[in-house]
């Protein structure tokens, strides 16, 4: 009896090692792979958007039978700055690596090869450059506004909802005080992470500028002025109707995305600033029919409240470093052209994904409605560009600054003030 | 065989502590060299090359305020918390050696928090704290529960240190029982039969004979406190307003976020010399206190 006993005790601890060996390899414990095996050349890919990351491992099997390139694409939960440096670190770079524009700039020059060469850069007018070398693949188009959804807007105006009529800022508030009349307590949403506040709505400040590359370089030497800018109070005016209405308005911070996305599915209130990738939070719920994008009213005249803020998102590039062979490069490669040429690397993208494509000869009719909403924006030329060079603690710092603009600890001023004196402290960013 | 030669005491020691010495010196020393190494460079964390820069990562650093904030909130958090845990575990590990009925049953529900991770254990209370405690608030009309504590900056630290009770109390509590159980009986009958009330006989016989669960448990609390991350992660994110981040997440920031790996090192490096400081001295003063029955 005890020396059965001794035998399964050894036999299980046995076996407890053999698991902690198999998830250590894996790096951290976040990351998961998808290895389809497959031929002789094999790839890795790292995919950074988490929402598409079954439908590409279904593909990565889909592609290796096919073609007989062994596709393992991987997934991780940190930072793509965080995870890529672990990856460089340990000398394991991906043959193609899904980053951010940032990223692109910030590695390209080290370790990613030029792809001005092929076929899908005439395509496409949102690949990143790196100097006079192609480095970054745009993967799709992703831009910034304000949400609405229109079946609830429409069940209290009684009358069909077309965003262009509210484009200036008066509009748009006789129309939330519509709502309320109508018995929308408070008809707004808005999201208090940093990365929405500072990454998304307060880069709409510097983006919205007239040269945005002269303004920033102005706010890094002290030159430019946020306060007295006539473009910043035009932003924040609209923020601060956005403010008024909030349901959360008691307590912003505390308001939970997950909360406020659901209450715009289901049309308890009518409008929320985010982009298009908040589909993937607003379809896990009983979501009504009619939802999209508008640009942010405002009052200024310049033709910025037509349009929304974005353009090229996520980029794949590919590694330029001895670990990866030339052949595993050149699959990476077709890998790229099969998206952009192949009928099934295309129905991959726009419909198995749901992303607005990046390139002039794919079609995309499947779209949710915010995607149809960018696309329609996108086609007539309406996206007014991201600002790429942010530095990289801009989101946080500026972030905790418009939480306590947002929860009413800070006003205008002290929130402009704050803006100049970060970017007035901070090093320039390379571009 | 002479046993007084250098060469037979080196083979001894390699035969019995030569592998755990080589793994040490493996994970432990050489990454540490190697990051003493990284804060005198301007590394980002991904290039290949880490120019060197000598001690500008140092007074960026001494010039780095959020950091001395976020390193300040976090010696305030811990002393507030390892006093509160060591008092809660204590005072548990009185009550479950009492022989209560069901005691083993409580010890284990006591314990149990400390085996849910840190992360799971941060989105737990968050949800209590952003929709229980306001849905009691709301319906009852408290006040003080009727907004989420975790949106003001008082309230956040205040959270942390809720859920840091929470987790270490029971873990605590277990070094606690054992030290009462070690407790030898009939130094307690001694004490009553020479007329110690049960409070003399607490604290003048059986806490001194507990020195060394004080230790530990002083040293494991202080220790944990200092580096905490992944509650601070998931239950406040550094929010609102960054004023919950503590020294740790600061340093991840620094490091992975910022992509200033040196100056994040250089944190790291301050961080930990404070940390040892701390415990050291601790220990060594818990230790002089240690009595023997």
């Amino acid at each position: 009896m005890k020396k059965c006993s001794a035998l399964i005790l050894a036999l299980l601890m046995a076996l407890s090692l053999a698991a902690c060996g198999g998830g250590g390899d894996g790096g951290a414990a976040s990351d998961a792979a998808q290895d389809s095996g497959g031929g002789s050349v094999k790839i890795t890919i790292f995919n950074s958007k988490s929402e598409i990351q079954s439908q590409f491992e279904e593909m990565a099997a889909e592609y290796s039978k096919a073609t007989g390139v062994g596709v393992e694409v991987y997934f991780s939960s940190d930072t793509v700055a965080a995870h890529m440096a672990t990856r460089y670190a340990s000398n394991d770079p991906y043959t193609l690596a899904m980053v951010d524009a940032k990223d692109v700039y910030s590695l390209g020059a080290e370790h990613a090869i030029d792809m001005s060469g092929e076929d899908w850069v005439a395509n496409t007018q949102y690949a990143v450059s790196v100097g006079d070398q192609v480095m970054g693949f745009p993967v799709c188009v992703e831009a910034r506004g304000v949400m609405y959804n229109a079946d609830a807007i429409e069940a209290i105006t009684g009358t069909p909802f077309v965003p262009s009529d509210y484009a200036t800022l008066d509009a748009f508030k006789g129309l939330l005080e519509t709502l309320v009349a109508g018995g929308m307590e408070a008809p707004v949403g808005i999201m208090k992470e940093d990365w929405s506040l500072a990454g998304h709505f307060l880069a709409e400040t510097y983006e919205e500028q007239p040269d945005v590359f002269a303004y920033v370089d102005g706010l890094y030497a002290g030159t430019s002025t946020v306060a007295d800018n006539e473009k910043f109070n035009s932003l924040m005016d609209f923020f601060d109707v956005m403010k008024q209405y909030n349901y959360a308005a008691a307590s912003p911070i505390a308001a939970e995305r997950e909360v406020s996305e659901q209450k715009l599915a289901e049309g308890e209130i009518a409008f929320m600033f985010g982009g298009n990738w908040d589909w993937s939070m607003i379809n896990a719920y009983d979501y009504s029919e009619h939802l999209g994008m508008m640009p942010v009213p405002q009052n200024l005249d310049d033709g910025d409240n037509q349009k929304l803020v974005g353009g090229g998102s996520k980029f794949f590039f590919i590694d330029s470093s001895e670990y990866t062979s030339d052949e595993q490069r050149q699959a990476a490669k077709d890998f790229l052209n099969w998206l952009v040429f192949n009928e099934d690397g295309n129905k991959f993208l726009t419909e198995d994904c749901a992303l607005v494509p990046a390139f002039s000869n794919i079609a995309a009719e499947n779209l949710d409605p915010l995607g149809a909403s960018v696309k329609a924006y996108a086609d007539a030329g309406n996206l007014i560009d991201n600002y790429n060079y942010l530095p990289d603690d801009h989101y946080s710092m500026m972030g905790a600054e418009m939480q306590k603009y947002l929860a009413g600890q800070e006003d205008r001023a002290a929130l402009a003030a704050a803006i100049e004196q970060y970017w007035a402290s901070t090093t320039p960013v390379a571009r | 065989m002479k046993k007084n030669t250098l060469s037979y005491k080196c083979q001894q020691y390699a035969m019995f502590a030569g592998v755990s010495t080589a793994a040490f010196v493996a994970v432990v020393i050489l990454p540490f060299v190697y990051g003493l190494y990284l804060t005198f460079t301007s590394w980002d964390g991904v290039s290949k090359n880490k120019p060197f820069v000598g001690l500008s990562n140092y007074t960026a650093t001494f010039s780095d305020t959020a950091f001395w904030q976020a390193l300040g909130r976090t010696v305030i958090y811990s002393a507030i918390s390892v006093i509160l845990v060591n008092v809660v575990a204590f005072a548990l590990a009185y009550l479950v050696t009492r022989g209560v009925k069901g005691q083993n049953f409580f010890r284990a529900g006591f314990f149990i928090p400390n085996l849910i991770g840190g992360i799971v254990l941060g989105y737990v209370w968050k949800f209590v704290f952003n929709r229980a405690f306001v849905a009691l608030g709301t319906s009852f009309s408290i006040g003080a529960l009727s907004t989420s504590w975790l949106a003001t900056t008082g309230g956040a630290m205040l959270c942390l240190i809720i859920v840091s009770v929470w987790q270490y109390a029971g873990y605590m509590m277990l070094i606690y029982v054992a030290g009462f159980m070690s407790v030898p009986k009939d130094l307690i009958e001694a004490a009553q039969i020479d007329g110690c009330t049960p409070n003399q006989t607490m604290f003048h016989v059986t806490v001194p004979l507990m020195t060394s669960s004080f230790v530990q448990c002083l040293f494991l609390t202080i220790t944990r406190c200092f580096m905490v991350y992944d509650v601070n992660l998931s239950l406040t994110k550094g929010e609102p307003f960054n004023t919950s981040v503590m020294a740790a997440m600061h340093v991840y920031n620094q490091a992975f976020t910022y992509k200033k790996y040196g100056v994040g090192q250089a944190e790291a490096l301050i961080l930990f010399i404070v940390c040892a400081v701390v415990g050291v001295t601790q220990v060594y003063i818990g230790k002089k206190a240690e009595v023997a029955a």
